[in-house]
């Protein structure tokens, strides 16, 4: 049996206030120990500002600056040259942000941050909806998922971020979840040693939004990996694709099973879906065997 | 601005930690570690603790993985042999792909202390009661060890002239090689036996002796009787009794006469007197009453039979015999067979029509044995052909205990040793009421569904190799072969090692609320899959009551099933914890 690896050297505190259960938070717990303590994070409003912060408690070591949603990117880059005019070049500046604040309302400032390759680990939280504030969907929200703004199932697919971000040549993407600590501690441990714009999207199954029971957030963190819905993958330079679990075994279906929010689906509506992630699945395999092979 | 620990957390614009707040307050259930039996423990006939010893192999703890098995059997390389193995009919490991081969690596281990001389540790103290022990087969010699480790004197009578029972007088020397089965016995007599050989009791009057000039007697002498068929004459010169010519190949004698060898019966007697026959160039058939699949012997049996070309005719009866000019005629019937409630029970309708003939030089019959009662009668009651007796193995008089064969209808090596195990804890409770405590798991075994299996890749289980077929009828060697030193690791590492902890961790790294404290940490990981420099394990656990959120997620995380939720009533602050 493998092991988890990383070292928790209580960079994350008790008492925050995530969900029972809550995989954000469990994932906060995995990047905070291994971006260590020269580092500064800042985050935009989302679960986890709400996570780390709660004045005037902080549920993190390392300093943290509360953005505006739109900026997290933005304000991300100014802490880093900020660090630099003082000569401290090896400070990890680390900026947290949901979906809605990456895919939407961010996506300004983070594609611009791109284009400049400003030196900053951008994680995302991807929980496929703006979920801090009741459950609304974002452009992140697959097809067919149901949130409060799409009672009967979102009839547009989930934006294809990674392909977006990959457009910006920036030296690292990266996807991961809950479902796998050891491969989320590597992706961020190999994103610190590189310089200039690395995104990492985590994947966030949300207990309350996806309606996954308390204990279940990390399985279906798998599921989606294992059926191919969220394919664990890194891109180098934005050409060369890695994919990290090569096997897709398992229908979606045992995925859809575990969330409320796809109750609903009717036989063709999973069929669509089904065949959307193979098409994504075949599309990532084609770029995977054009690529150069290199690996950071 | 570098904050290197809690009381500088940020210390521009925040003045504390989260951890002011107790969000442990939330909770509803709470998280609990315990030691819960696996399913191969509970089938184990000797109550072994499968999954601790295999967690030992698996991080080479060679010698202490030997020390947990022979708590419950001084048998391990014998077992990891001949043993029917009921625990690998159990494992929840079926459940994902293939059984755990328990019994392989049992041999594996066992073999390793003998060929390092393992020793026990030595005997704490010595006590003043002495036990007889009547029979040196796995049963008596089971209840010797036990007796004698916990510093009884034990005085062992066996009538013939070597110990070992069936498993010298029956099962031959290509299923239990005899250095092997020298050496595990070899290792009990070393405790301080006192040993009696050729002393056959005779009656009543003997053991009634026995049970002055002892304080506690065991009673183990097998079932030694030969059941017989009523439509064969045994007086006949080409009727050969199974146990008879078992007992006289194990002194290398031949007892068979002609060419055609016909063995009737479906166990293990009826199979290795065949077998046996097979060694000696014979042409050998079995008759049996069952048809195949239902056959009394293990299953393996049957399949390495079938190899050294014995021919089976099952689901038939032999009805008469007639003697030829060359050789016995038996006119034999097929039969419809059902199995009854009962082991052993079984009701047959004869096929009208389904005659026919086979020819034979000599007949064994292997139908099976029973308990000479009779030899007790005014002293030990009977039941149902059994020595009587209660739970705690002693028969209807006071101080005289009984087991194995002769005492249940459970007829297998690890039966008789797992009954001798719990005679010495009972014997040793009546002779010193104070110091002994019979031990019993009652909790519930862990299920599959307690094991989270996407910890466990696929892994299909690893096969012992077998001596090749050519070779296999040229003599009596061993036909199964000890996994090599790579198999047994891998093997040991498909166990889910259900309801025991093996620290690996997972629970501590899965909880969003840093709500679980290791107790303490071992800087060395004997785990294969470990980084040298990865962080320190875990040996033990608590939860922390002011954070714990009672999620769950550490125990869906848990890939041994060895933490349940309970309803957390909210009064008590204690720590629950696994150490
Ligand atoms: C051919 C054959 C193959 C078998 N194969 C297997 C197998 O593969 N796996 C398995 O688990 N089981 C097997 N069995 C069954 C197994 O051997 C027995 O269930 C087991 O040995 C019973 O142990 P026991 O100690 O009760 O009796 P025994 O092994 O019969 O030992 C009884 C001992 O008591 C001695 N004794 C008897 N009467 C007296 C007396 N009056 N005074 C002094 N000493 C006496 C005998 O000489 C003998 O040594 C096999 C049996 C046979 C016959
Ligand atoms: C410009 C602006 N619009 C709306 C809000 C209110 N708001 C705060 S958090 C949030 C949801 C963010 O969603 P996401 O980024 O996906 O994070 P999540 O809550 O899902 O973690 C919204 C709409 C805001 N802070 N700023
Ligand atoms: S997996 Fe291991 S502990 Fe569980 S039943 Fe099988 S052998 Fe026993
Ligand atoms: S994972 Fe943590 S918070 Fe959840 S039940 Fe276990 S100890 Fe409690
Ligand atoms: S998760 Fe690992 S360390 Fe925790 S109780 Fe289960 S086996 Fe033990
Ligand atoms: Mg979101």
């Amino acid at each position: 049996m493998e092991l988890i690896d990383y070292q928790d050297d209580g960079h994350f505190f008790s008492g925050h206030v995530a969900c029972a259960g809550c995989v954000e938070a469990l994932a906060l717990r995995v990047i905070l120990n291994t971006v260590g303590s020269d580092a500064m994070a800042v985050v935009a409003p989302s679960c986890s500002a709400v996570i780390c912060g709660g004045y005037p408690a902080s549920a993190l070591k390392i300093p943290v600056f509360h953005t505006t949603l739109e900026s997290a990117a933005a304000s991300a880059s100014g802490v880093k040259r900020g660090l630099v005019a003082q000569g401290k070049t090896e400070t990890t500046v680390v900026a947290l942000a949901g979906d809605g604040g990456t895919y939407d309302i961010g996506l300004q400032a983070l594609s611009s941050a791109a284009e400049r390759n400003e030196d900053i680990l951008y994680i995302c939280f991807d929980n496929e909806g703006y979920m801090n504030t009741g459950g609304q969907k974002s452009s992140s929200t697959p097809k067919s998922a149901v949130t409060g703004s799409t009672p009967a199932g979102k009839e547009t697919s989930k934006k294809n971020m990674v392909e977006i971000l990959a457009a910006h040549r920036i030296p690292y993407i990266a996807t991961t979840s809950p479902g796998d600590l050891n491969d989320m501690a590597a992706k961020v441990e190999k994103a610190k040693a590189i310089r200039g714009t690395k995104v990492i999207i985590v994947l966030i199954p949300c207990l309350a939004g996806w309606g996954v029971v308390d204990d279940g957030a990390v399985k279906t963190a798998r599921l989606a990996v294992d059926s191919g819905v969220f394919p664990l993958l890194e891109v180098f330079g934005g050409h060369d694709y890695v994919l990290n679990k090569t096997t897709k075994n398992q229908p979606i279906n045992d995925y859809l099973k575990q969330q409320k929010r796809y109750r609903h689906m009717s036989v063709e509506q999973i069929a669509s879906l089904q065949a959307e992630v193979d098409e994504q699945w075949q599309r990532i395999q084609k770029r995977v065997e054009v690529s150069s092979g290199f690996e950071a | 601005m570098v904050a290197t620990d809690k009381q500088q957390a940020s210390p521009l614009w925040t003045t504390t930690t989260s951890e002011v707040r107790l969000t442990g307050t939330w909770r509803e259930a709470k998280p609990d570690y315990h030691v819960a039996p696996s399913p191969c423990h509970g089938a184990c006939p000797v109550q072994g603790d499968i999954a601790s010893w295999i967690q030992q192999v698996s991080r080479s703890e060679y010698y202490g993985a030997w020390l947990t098995l022979m708590e419950n059997n001084p048998f391990p390389a014998i077992a990891g042999r001949i043993c029917h193995h009921p625990c690998e009919t159990a494992c929840n490991r079926q459940q994902l792909d293939e059984t755990v081969g328990i019994c392989s690596l049992e041999r594996f281990v066992g073999d390793m202390a003998l060929t390092q001389s393992w020793a026990l540790p030595a005997i704490k103290q010595d006590d003043d009661c002495s036990v007889a022990i009547v029979g040196g087969g796995p049963a008596g010699l089971s209840c010797a060890y036990q007796l004698r480790r916990r510093g009884f004197k034990v005085a062992l009578y066996e009538a013939r002239d070597q110990l070992g029972g069936l498993m010298r007088y029956g099962i031959p020397s290509y299923r239990l090689d005899r250095a092997i089965l020298d050496a595990e016995i070899e290792r009990i007599i070393d405790l301080g036996i006192d040993l009696h050989l050729e002393v056959e009791l005779q009656d009543q009057a003997a053991l009634k002796r026995l049970h002055k000039e002892y304080d506690a007697v065991y009673l183990a002498t097998g079932a030694s009787q030969s059941k017989n068929l009523p439509m064969l004459d045994y007086q006949q010169p080409w009727v050969l009794d199974s146990a008879a010519f078992l007992a006289a190949m194990s002194h290398g004698q031949n007892m068979l006469l002609g060419e055609r060898i016909l063995v009737i019966g479906g166990g293990s007697a009826a199979i290795d007197t065949a077998r046996s026959a097979r060694r000696l160039g014979k042409a050998v058939t079995i008759l049996a009453l069952e048809p195949e699949h239902l056959l009394p012997a293990q299953t393996i049996e049957v399949t390495e039979a079938l190899e050294e070309g014995v021919e089976f005719v099952c689901g038939a009866m032999m009805q008469s015999t007639q003697v030829k000019d060359k050789g016995v005629q038996l006119h034999c019937v097929k039969v419809d067979f059902s199995a009854g409630a009962e082991r052993g029970e079984f009701a047959i309708d004869v096929l009208t029509g389904s005659e026919f003939n086979l020819v034979a030089d000599t007949v064994i019959p292997a139908i099976g044995q029973q308990v000479d009662m009779d030899r007790w009668a005014g002293l030990l009651a009977a039941d149902q052909g059994l020595a009587q007796t209660d739970q705690g193995w002693q028969t209807s008089c006071r101080g005289i205990f009984a087991g194995g064969d002769m005492a249940s209808m459970d007829r297998f090596v690890t039966h008789a040793v797992g009954m001798g195990k719990q005679a010495a804890q009972a014997i040793s409770h009546y002779l010193r009421p104070h110091t002994e405590v019979a031990q019993v798991k009652t909790e519930k075994p862990v299920g599959f569904e307690a094991i989270n299996s996407y910890y466990y890749p696929i892994s299909k289980r690893q096969k012992q190799k077998q001596t090749e077929l050519e070779t296999r009828l040229d003599g009596f060697s061993e036909v199964q072969q000890a996994l090599s030193d790579h198999g047994a690791m891998i093997e040991a590492g498909r166990c889910f090692s259900c309801g025991t902890c093996t620290y690996c961790d997972n629970c501590f790294y899965h909880c969003p609320d840093m709500a679980i404290t290791k107790l303490a940490t071992s800087e060395i990981d004997g785990s294969p899959n470990r980084a040298q420099s990865g962080p320190s394990r875990g040996i033990g656990y608590s939860i922390k009551s002011d954070y714990c959120k009672g999620c769950g997620l550490c125990v869906a995380e848990c890939p041994t099933g060895s933490i349940i939720m309970r309803e957390d009533t909210g009064c008590s602050t204690k720590q629950e914890s696994c150490s």
